[in-house]
């Protein structure tokens, strides 16, 4: 696919780093002020396939060792594309510009850092053109849902600032659909069983409002790979009747889940810890478990080095959650979830969480209204469940709330009646009269009793 | 079908909720979420135990947590082995807990001389896997001679000679009953209580709290009649023998007996089939014709089969290297947990001869992986040095988009192990499922890298082609 | 708290039952002679004055007979079944094989003799190259002196070795190594069908593009041989050599590295090309140490989930037992107690193909001559009815053994 190329195209470049010396110009990059990278989906006749467009001098007018303003603004058409899924398509382009023999690619947006190497340069890497080309071929090939694709890169310093600000907006726009996208606003979920694990047939349930477990796909992210890929590991579920908002009951996920499991699991409540939890396979990012003491939530991370307020580490606790089963009060989950609205919505949402890792509170800072989470306790504040409960009615957190209503059962339920045990100690027995006192006792063990005679006679008459 | 995953809260229910922390946890809770990883037994909270007023709850958790196949010990004095205490039929449906021990036979007729030394072969017996050690487990002392007065001299002669748990094997009660009298510390099996013998076998089991196996080779009627008449009589840990037989006129059975008592003992609760399993491979000695290597041959067949599927416990003949060791190392590989990936030890390996020119690679402590980079190597007959990174048990492909093949933990390795004083260069070839770590490994090791070949089996050419003088000169120069 | 009293009364009424009360009402004595109780622990509390013997309850009855009891059979509920797939083509079907074998068709788990008979027996079939490759001494040994001509290596496994099928392998076509052009390929394919007359499966490089050329070419000249093209992936374009291979009526292998999903996914993609019963699975095996238990596990789960309903997994499965040979234990020499490596080998090789066929296996690929024919002792033996067993069975327990 890439013989017509200079320098060679392929996966094994794609963490290559270029150091400054080696380097014949930088694009973009932390001393550059506007840099940015954008794919936008256009009509067809709007997208001249194949072309690539240099604004601004080309590589080879580049002096060498220096920094530009830079952008790459890709535009595609094709049937099934749409607008959602722009930021899909333009998280390849990192990827893509890093297999190119030479060249390195890090971060995205309007964060982008490009460098090209001065050997890659004198192999006769010396237009731009050459790596539109490229992307062009690797677009097209892995994802075919594009059918036409366009690429402009933009050196003109004053373009690029132009651009930049429409890529802003672009992105700001994206980011704020991404989160006000609603569940109830879909009527298709997507099941995705790309674990790679030994759990019995797991299915994840994304929706817009529920990460996948394992925090790397997002509802955006399944509805292109559905696309791409229609007989792949990420299929389109029907959402069917809701038959539980609160919860997150609808009647198209159960059936889903029971045909992926062979009827194992027959029930998902997508925004509850208890009852018919979402399963895990064994790669979530986080765990939600249950603490009595206190009728609340604990979070954990997978990256939290210590044991968790209840004295377990994520390790002990993610093993209890894993494996694909419903298991009530431990629940395997994303950090992303963590910041959905819809977040253990049919438990009490944040209001339940009474602890999490100082590190995770950061994570979802911001996501979280301000005066529950500093309601909730971390590793640096408590260090058990005697000092949790403390804490909590120190800072008044809403779960105190739910003691008064119904305190969590301390006492022991003691067992109705006293099991019919023997009684250890030997009681004098009346018999016939007697009445014994005082004495000693002789304990034999394996006694056989044996009598020539042995004569029972019916009492009285 | 599949055994029902409990909640650590139903568990928690029943515990005293005290947070004591007798049992070493910090809580009830936690002392729940271990007692459902199946990591700690109930008995640890001495409490529930000991307290009356938890009495009922005791006996509900310990019937909430009950394996579906009993588990029962076999002592010496010095050693304990468990057999059975499973909980599911299939491995994926959690994971298998106890491997099937393995005893090895001796008899009363042998003289001092071949007891000697096949007691030492079942203590010695060590093979190194992946870090662990796989060992043989019991001896098995079986009556030929059928004269208690022998069958006591010989099992006191390994009783003092060994430290492993013995089996008794003998169906004449008078000549068990002598063997026990030179066990006094310890707790051996006793084999075997059969529908001729079953009453005296089942005395000498109860008197002396003794686990006894049932047997009944052919008839799984029998075999179940006895096991219920010997509850009834009041014993409980017992080992099911339904009949180990090879060839044509019974392997399907033992196969078919083995797989149907196992499933009602799993998947249908069926009490009286929830005993362990006993697999005699040892039969094929006596039911086989055709010389040594050829019964030997078959008794591991047939022990592999039994590992395979279902057997709690194997009592074979042959001492053989060959047949002994595909056997462990099978067991150890069927019990593994399948949710926990068996991880090696980080650091550094040497494969062939390498010298100060010769390559240095890193791949991730996935055991699989380990095994297969590393035979690549050796079937390629490369000289090189292998560092291994702690990617927590992943294979690289996992473990790379997982955020586990971590540079630092490369700089880690390369530093500890001391590589930089074995070879002249300064270059690392990584696995080309990591090629997109290339610049953080240069970055955080100093070291230049080279992206290796995606899969382990081009590694040898990979070495041939790209490890020349001119290229690594070239990459020491930039 | 009872007395010895009412613990008799209560052991002779368990002995004797309501028969006891009614005695006693009618006659009002009984006498018992040689009467035997036995109790666990007897207390006596002596008294001065009076002897008081004070029982712990309670004083156990055992059983004097056998309480016979029937084993009843599992009950399951299966309601998936695995495709049943036919190897070669006889000269009625437009090939020229001497047989055709037919794998899979199970309603039951692997050898559940005691609920169904296994519909077909599973296929062992030998391992060929197209080039002398390196192999540990104990296969070679038997192969060396053909090894160069791939069509004498396959006679030689079916007239000295009774193979039911050959599987060709064309690693020479590897781009690394000889590179050998498809039609050359395919080529030698015609030679091994004109040598031997046992149905046939061709094995690429592994290689996803020059693999799809070569089956191309390797089809065409096997038209109306129903031949097992080994094997397809999810790497491969598969829009480009499905319809190919359904064209020229073959079979194929669906390679997955021991993946459900994929392997699903796979399936999934090869329905729209090919029909079902011409779709084997090969989910990965490893030899023993060397990653078996994934292996067996995967194929396990595959073949239960089959059996469950899964629509996709329904496929015979196909075991790559060769890959035993990757165990070191295998062929290295080792110390004198582990035996020389010409037994070590084979039963390696032997025992990781029990573990293959316990799961569910259906097709074997396999190279020691002497593995092989242990693999299919056992599947004859397996393959037995579970109620023929030997009369009486044979006393190892006090038996002087060899």
């Amino acid at each position: 696919m890439f013989e017509d190329i200079p320098v060679d195209v392929g996966v094994i470049y794609e963490g290559e780093r270029i150091r400054r010396k080696e380097m014949y110009v930088e694009l973009g990059g932390p001393k550059v002020d506007y840099k940015f990278e954008l794919v936008r989906v256009r009509k067809p006749e709007e997208v001249e396939d194949g072309k690539v467009v240099v604004i601004g001098p080309d590589l080879d007018q580049l002096e060498e060792g220096k920094s530009y303003r830079f952008g790459i603004f890709i535009e595609v058409a094709g049937k099934q594309l749409e607008e959602d899924l722009e930021g899909i398509i333009e998280r390849r382009i990192h990827e893509y510009v890093n297999y190119i023999e030479g060249v390195m690619h890090l971060n995205q947006r309007y964060d982008i850092w490009i460098r090209i190497s001065k050997k890659s340069f004198r192999k006769g890497l010396k237009s731009f053109k050459i790596i539109g080309k490229v992307l062009q071929r690797l677009f097209k090939s892995e994802l075919p849902i594009i059918e036409k694709i366009q690429v402009t890169f933009i050196t003109d310093p004053d373009k690029v600032k132009e651009m930049w600000e429409e890529a802003m907006k672009v992105y700001e726009a994206r980011d704020a659909r991404a989160r006000g996208l609603k569940d109830e606003e879909v009527d298709v979920f997507y099941g995705c069983v790309l674990c790679q694990s030994f759990a019995p047939t797991h299915v994840c349930v994304i929706t817009p409002q529920r990460y996948s477990n394992c925090g790397a796909i997002s509802w955006f992210d399944c509805r292109a790979a559905a696309r791409v890929d229609p007989k792949g590991p990420i299929f389109p579920i029907e959402k069917g009747e809701c038959i539980d908002p609160i919860k997150g009951e609808y009647t198209g996920v159960n059936k889903a889940v029971a045909e992926r499991s062979l009827g194992a699991i027959k029930r998902v409540w997508l925004y509850s810890a208890f009852g018919y939890p979402h399963t895990s396979c064994g790669c979530f990012e986080g765990v939600a478990f249950y603490i009595p003491e206190v009728d609340g939530f604990g979070l954990v991370h997978r990256g939290f080095k210590g044991v968790t307020v209840n004295g377990l580490p994520f390790s002990t606790l993610a093993d209890s959650t894993s494996g694909g089963r419903q298991i009530d009060g431990f629940h395997g989950i994303s950090i992303e979830y963590m910041r959905s609205p819809k977040f253990l919505q049919a438990d009490g949402g944040w209001e339940r969480v009474v602890w999490m890792p100082a590190e995770l509170k950061e994570k979802v800072r911001g996501f979280v209204p301000d005066e529950i989470l500093d309601k909730i306790a971390t590793e640096k504040d408590v260090g058990n469940v005697e000092e949790l409960k403390e804490f909590l009615k120190k800072v008044g957190h809403p779960i105190v709330k739910r003691w008064e209503e119904a305190p969590p059962k301390e006492e022991v339920e003691v067992a109705p009646e006293a099991a019919p045990e023997a009684v250890a100690e030997a009681v004098p027995v009346i018999a016939e009269g007697q009445i014994a006192i005082g004495g000693f006792r002789i304990k034999m063990r394996n006694v056989k009793i044996k009598a020539k005679k042995l004569i029972i006679k019916r009492r009285g008459k | 079908m599949p055994w029902k995953a409990i909640s650590p809260i139903e568990v928690y229910k029943l515990l005293p909720r005290t947070n004591c922390k007798k049992c070493g946890e910090e809580n009830c809770m936690a002392f729940a979420v271990r007692l459902v990883n199946l990591e700690v037994k109930p008995e640890k909270c001495t409490p529930l135990v000991e307290d009356p007023k938890y009495r009922k709850n005791y006996e509900k958790l310990k019937e909430l947590l009950r394996p579906m196949v009993r588990e029962i010990e076999v002592r010496s004095e010095k050693k304990t082995v468990i057999i059975g205490g499973e909980y599911v039929m299939f491995r994926h449906e959690m994971t298998y807990l106890n491997p099937p021990p393995i005893a090895i036979d001796v008899d009363d007729t042998m003289d001092k001389e071949e007891l000697a030394k096949r007691i030492d072969i079942a203590e010695n017996f060590r093979y190194e896997y992946i870090g662990r050690e796989l060992t043989l487990d019991l001896i098995a002392v079986r009556s030929v001679s059928n004269d208690p007065e022998q069958f006591k001299k010989t099992v006191r002669f390994v009783s003092n000679n060994s430290s492993l748990p013995l089996v008794l094997c003998s169906l004449n009660p008078d000549v068990i009953k002598a063997g026990l009298a030179e066990v006094p510390g310890g707790r051996p099996l006793l084999y075997a209580a059969t529908k001729d013998n079953w009453r005296e076998m089942a005395e000498l089991a109860r008197k002396h709290d003794l686990p006894l196996v049932v047997s009944s080779p052919g008839n799984l009627d029998m075999l179940m009649t006895l096991a219920n008449t010997l509850e009834k009589y009041g014993l409980s840990d017992l080992a099911l023998d339904p009949g180990t037989f090879v060839g044509s006129k019974g392997l399907s059975y033992t196969l078919s007996a083995f797989t149907m008592l196992r499933w009602r003992a799993c998947n249908e609760d069926y009490r009286l089939a929830g005993y362990p399993l006993v697999g005699t491979p040892i039969s094929v000695w006596s039911s086989m014709n055709g010389d040594k290597q050829t019964k030997a041959w078959w008794e591991a067949i047939t022990a592999a089969m039994l590992i395979t599927r279902y057997a709690d416990l194997l009592i074979l003949h042959s001492i053989e290297g060959w047949v002994l060791l595909p056997l462990v190392i099978l067991r150890f590989n069927i019990y593994t947990d399948p949710r926990k990936p068996v991880a090696v030890e980080p650091g550094l390996r040497v494969i062939g001869d390498p010298d100060e020119n010769s390559p240095v690679m890193v791949t991730g402590n996935f055991a699989l992986t380990y095994y297969i980079v590393a035979g690549d190597i050796e079937a390629g007959k490369i000289n090189c040095y292998l560092l291994v990174i702690d990617t927590e048990g992943l294979s690289v492909e996992s473990a790379v988009p997982g955020r586990k093949f971590l540079p630092e933990k490369v700089a880690e390795v390369l530093e500890s192990s001391g590589i930089a004083e074995k070879v002249k260069h300064r270059i690392l070839i990584i696995p080309g499922k990591a090629a997109r770590l290339s610049g953080d490994i240069e970055d955080a090791t100093g070291w230049k890298v080279m992206v290796g070949p995606l899969d382990s089996k081009d590694i040898p050419k990979f070495v041939e082609e790209k490890w020349r003088p001119e290229v690594i000169e070239e990459l020491m120069k930039e | 708290m009872s007395s010895l009293e009412e613990a008799l009364r209560s052991k002779l009424s368990e002995l004797l039952g309501s028969k006891l009360a009614e005695a006693l009402e009618k006659y009002g004595e009984l006498v018992l002679e040689d009467v035997e109780i036995e109790v666990d622990e007897l207390e006596l509390v002596l008294h001065p004055g009076a002897i008081v013997p004070a029982l712990k309850p309670p004083v156990e009855v055992r059983p004097l007979k056998l309480i016979e009891t029937k084993f009843e059979k599992p009950k399951m509920e299966w309601t998936g079944k695995v495709v049943e797939v036919k190897l070669g083509a006889t000269k009625s079907e437009g090939g020229t094989r001497d047989r055709v074998h037919i794998v899979g068709g199970e309603t039951v788990p692997a050898f559940y003799m005691f609920a169904e008979p296994m519909p077909h027996p599973p296929v062992v079939a030998m391992d060929v190259f197209d080039m002398k490759i390196r192999l540990p001494k104990a296969i070679k040994v038997h192969f060396e002196d053909v090894m160069d001509d791939p069509a004498e290596w396959a006679k030689r496994c079916v007239e000295k070795f009774g193979a039911e099928m050959i599987n060709l392998h064309l690693v020479s076509t590897d781009p690394y190594i000889k590179d050998t052009p498809p039609s050359e390929a395919a080529k030698t394919v015609e030679e091994v069908l004109q040598a031997v007359k046992v149905p046939l499966c061709v094995g690429g490089s592994g290689d996803p593009v020059k693999d799809v050329e070569v089956f191309k070419k390797v089809a065409d000249v096997a038209e109306g041989e129903r031949i097992v093209i080994n094997s397809l992936n999810l790497d491969m374009k598969l829009d480009d050599i499905g319809p190919h291979l359904k064209d020229k009526d073959c079979v194929v292998i669906a390679f997955t590295p021991m993946d459900l999903d994929k392997a699903r996914e796979l399936n999934r993609k090869l329905y729209d090309y090919l029909p079902k019963e011409r779709i084997m699975m090969d989910t990965n095996i490893a030899g023993i140490g060397y990653g078996i238990e994934y292996g067996f596990t995967v194929m396990e789960r595959a073949r239960l989930a089959a059996l469950m309903g899964d629509k996709e997994l329904q496929h015979p499965i196909v075991a790559g037992v060769t890959n035993a040979w990757a165990a070191r234990e295998a062929w290295i020499k080792m110390d004198p107690y582990w035996g020389p490596k010409e037994i070590r080998g084979p039963i390696w090789e032997a025992i990781t193909g029990l573990v293959a066929l316990l799961a569910g296996a259906d097709y074997f690929m396999m190279m020691h001559p002497f593995s092989i024919k242990t693999l299919k002792e056992i599947i004859d033996y397996l393959g037995k009815s579970p109620f023929e067993i030997e009369e009486t069975p044979p006393d190892w327990v006090s038996a002087k053994l060899g």
